[in-house]
């Protein structure tokens, strides 16, 4: 009886020695990765650091109008910080993934794969939403400096109807991307995109007749009456 | 050119489709070099932009047949034509860029550009703008022009006093577009590679006249009488011509700034030719339309505005808007303050430079509409006091522009 029950207990330390033995390494492995992982992680945030310094990336996000929308949302930081920092997060969670990747749990290895076939579109994503927005600010204000500059009194509606364009398209190419329900965002855009041309089609059209007739003779007379009153000054 | 080989004189014409008055012009020139240097080999440089109203073949074709009725010798050397397309940005600068190289292959000793839309131009305008280079030894001459009180308003209203607060010269008419240059400083401009910037388009002028400043040439103006264009082409819009040329004026001050920064007060330059009163034809202004666009400026540009103007300027154009039009006023200090402003944000590069110079349109055109007002009743010479009295504020507040520019330095 006590030399079975000693087999057992033997037989259960072996196993689970075994065990620690073939844990051991992919422990160590994972403490290794997120120590580089970091390491590099820093290294990057610095080196990146120095160089959006060196090129003025704030100056540029400035003109562009980035650092405005960094100070709007309440961020403390500059752009330069912001993008070291993000970086810094995006290599640091790689790490992560990759450091419990290394201990090769069954439960971890396929949501690890998926998570890494996922990651271009993550950041394909990421990309076209700043970009976009970016793009949305700059030909926003071009347009109401034109609209002004042309004396159209609602020079600020045609400015936000171009900031809302790209911006609502560059949403729906980031949900696209990211392939949240993609049928129904396409769809979504074409029927919301397709509805206001019609909205407006038939609103002036046929609900705005009168409308429509009194701008247009508006318009008509206006040019007709700059062409009378036009300056003769020379500017240079 | 390679026939000609040499030439004493260079006179260049950039053109595009202005067939209605270039024969009068080349006719100018033509008589103007035969009466008042018949012994200098003379070439006539048409610098086209691909008209298509039949310019290039006006040129060819005039001719003064008999030099006799406005003679009284016949020239020594014919006047040499070369007419020619130029390369590059379609533009005024590309095409005196054209007509430098031309004065620099020939070796020419003195050159000239007219406009050739002039109307009012005379054989006197060569002697004017060709002998101060010829035979006074000077590198520049710029022009001086009766026009109308209310003519060249970015001239007055900011070319003209900018360039001479920080530059410390008065030359009247920097960008006149008629000049007189040596062909020295012709092979000087080749040198500077500006020829993909708004220097190629309407800049060209500033950039020649502060070139010639700033690098310490000989300077001169020439009195030319009066200034009269062919009628002004409808389609022509204010917005590029004005953006190009505040652009140039204020990326040559980013250029010259350690230069301008050590400059107090203004000189005038040395001047040539007869002064005489030109009666001018009025002109007709619609204020009214400016003050409309200042005020939509101030309802809607307030917020790209006040990333260059400090609060106090932003609060004086809001108080400015809720005048009536009868009341409209905009005080010369407030205009410096913003032109200075506008420069500093340029410098700094804070604003995107498109944006932020059509941004200004319509402080320019507040501007204008208020000193049109000021000087309905005015006579040309109180006029002429009233830019005056401006370009001594420009003067008086160099302090303000030095001071803030540098804090714009230590931030950067």
């Amino acid at each position: 009886m006590g030399e079975v029950w000693r087999s057992a207990i033997s037989d259960s330390l072996n196993k689970f020695s075994g065990k620690i033995i073939t844990f051991l390494p992919n422990l160590l492995a994972m403490i290794t990765i997120l120590i580089i992982g970091f390491f590099v992680a820093w290294l990057f945030k610095i080196l990146l650091l120095r160089f959006l310094k060196a090129i003025q990336f704030d100056k540029v996000s400035e003109r562009w109008g980035l650092a405005h929308i960094v100070s709007k949302g309440g961020m403390p930081y500059s752009p330069t910080h912001l993008l070291s920092q993000f970086f810094y997060w995006v290599i640091a969670l790689i790490t992560l993934i990759l450091a419990v990747n290394a201990l090769e749990l069954a439960a971890t290895q396929n949501f690890i794969a998926r998570f890494f076939n996922y990651l271009p579109n993550l950041f394909a994503a990421l990309f076209i939403l700043v970009i976009g927005y970016l793009i949305a600010i700059f030909l926003g204000q071009a347009a109401l400096i034109a609209a002004v500059n042309a004396q159209i009194n609602s020079a600020r509606l045609v400015s936000r109807a171009v900031r809302w364009f790209i911006i609502i398209l560059s949403l729906t190419m980031a949900l696209y991307h990211l392939g949240i329900a993609e049928k129904v965002i396409v769809a979504t855009f074409t029927i919301t995109f397709g509805g206001i041309v019609l909205a407006l089609a038939i609103a002036f059209g046929w609900g705005g007749r009168e409308l429509a007739k009194d701008f247009l003779e508006e318009v008509y007379q206006k040019r007709e009456k700059k062409g009378e009153e036009e300056d003769q000054i020379s500017h240079i | 050119m390679e026939e000609i080989k040499e030439a004493d004189m260079l006179i260049g014409i950039p053109s595009y489709n202005n067939v209605r008055t270039i024969g009068h012009v080349v006719r100018a020139v033509t008589a103007g070099l035969a009466k008042y240097f018949p012994g200098a080999k003379a070439v006539l440089f048409n610098s086209d932009g691909g008209s298509t109203d039949g310019t290039q073949e006006e040129v060819e074709k005039v001719r003064i047949e008999d030099f006799k009725t406005i003679l009284t010798s016949h020239p020594v050397h014919p006047v040499h034509k070369i007419i020619t397309p130029y390369h590059g940005v379609p533009g005024k600068g590309s095409a005196f860029r054209a007509i430098f190289e031309a004065a620099k292959a020939l070796n020419a000793k003195a050159c000239a550009v007219v406009d050739s839309d002039l109307r009012s131009i005379t054989p006197e305008w060569m002697e004017l703008l060709l002998r101060p280079i010829y035979e006074e030894g000077f590198d520049y001459v710029a022009p001086l022009y009766a026009r109308h009180k209310f003519d060249g308003t970015i001239t007055n209203s900011i070319v003209y006093p900018l360039t001479r607060a920080l530059y410390g010269k008065s030359v009247r008419q920097p960008i006149g577009g008629d000049f007189g240059f040596s062909g020295e400083l012709a092979k000087f401009y080749l040198t500077r590679e500006v020829w993909e910037t708004d220097v190629a388009r309407f800049g060209i002028d500033i950039w020649m006249t502060t070139l010639a400043i700033a690098e310490g040439y000989k300077v001169c103006q020439s009195y030319l009488g009066a200034k009269i264009h062919d009628a002004k082409d409808p389609g022509s819009d204010l917005g590029p011509m004005f953006t190009q040329v505040v652009s140039s004026v204020y990326a040559l001050m980013h250029e010259y700034q350690k230069l301008w920064k050590g400059i107090n007060g203004s000189e005038p330059i040395p001047a040539f030719g007869f002064r005489y009163e030109v009666g001018l034809e009025p002109i007709s202004v619609n204020v009214e339309r400016m003050i409309v666009n200042f005020r939509l400026g101030v309802k809607d540009l307030m917020e790209i505005w006040r990333k260059v103007l400090s609060h106090e300027t932003a609060h004086r154009l809001e108080s400015i808007e809720r005048l009536s039009d009868e009341a409209f006023s905009f005080p010369q200090d407030l205009w410096v303050c913003i032109i200075y402003d506008f420069g500093i944000a340029y410098h700094k590069g804070s604003v995107h430079l498109e944006h932020l110079l059509k941004s200004m349109i319509p402080l320019y055109l507040g501007r204008v509409a208020s000193f049109v007002k000021e000087n309905r009743e005015s006579s040309a010479n109180e006029v002429e006091e009233n830019i005056e009295s401006l370009c001594r504020v420009f003067e008086e507040m160099k302090p303000y522009l030095i001071e803030h520019w540098e804090e714009g330095e230590k931030r950067r």
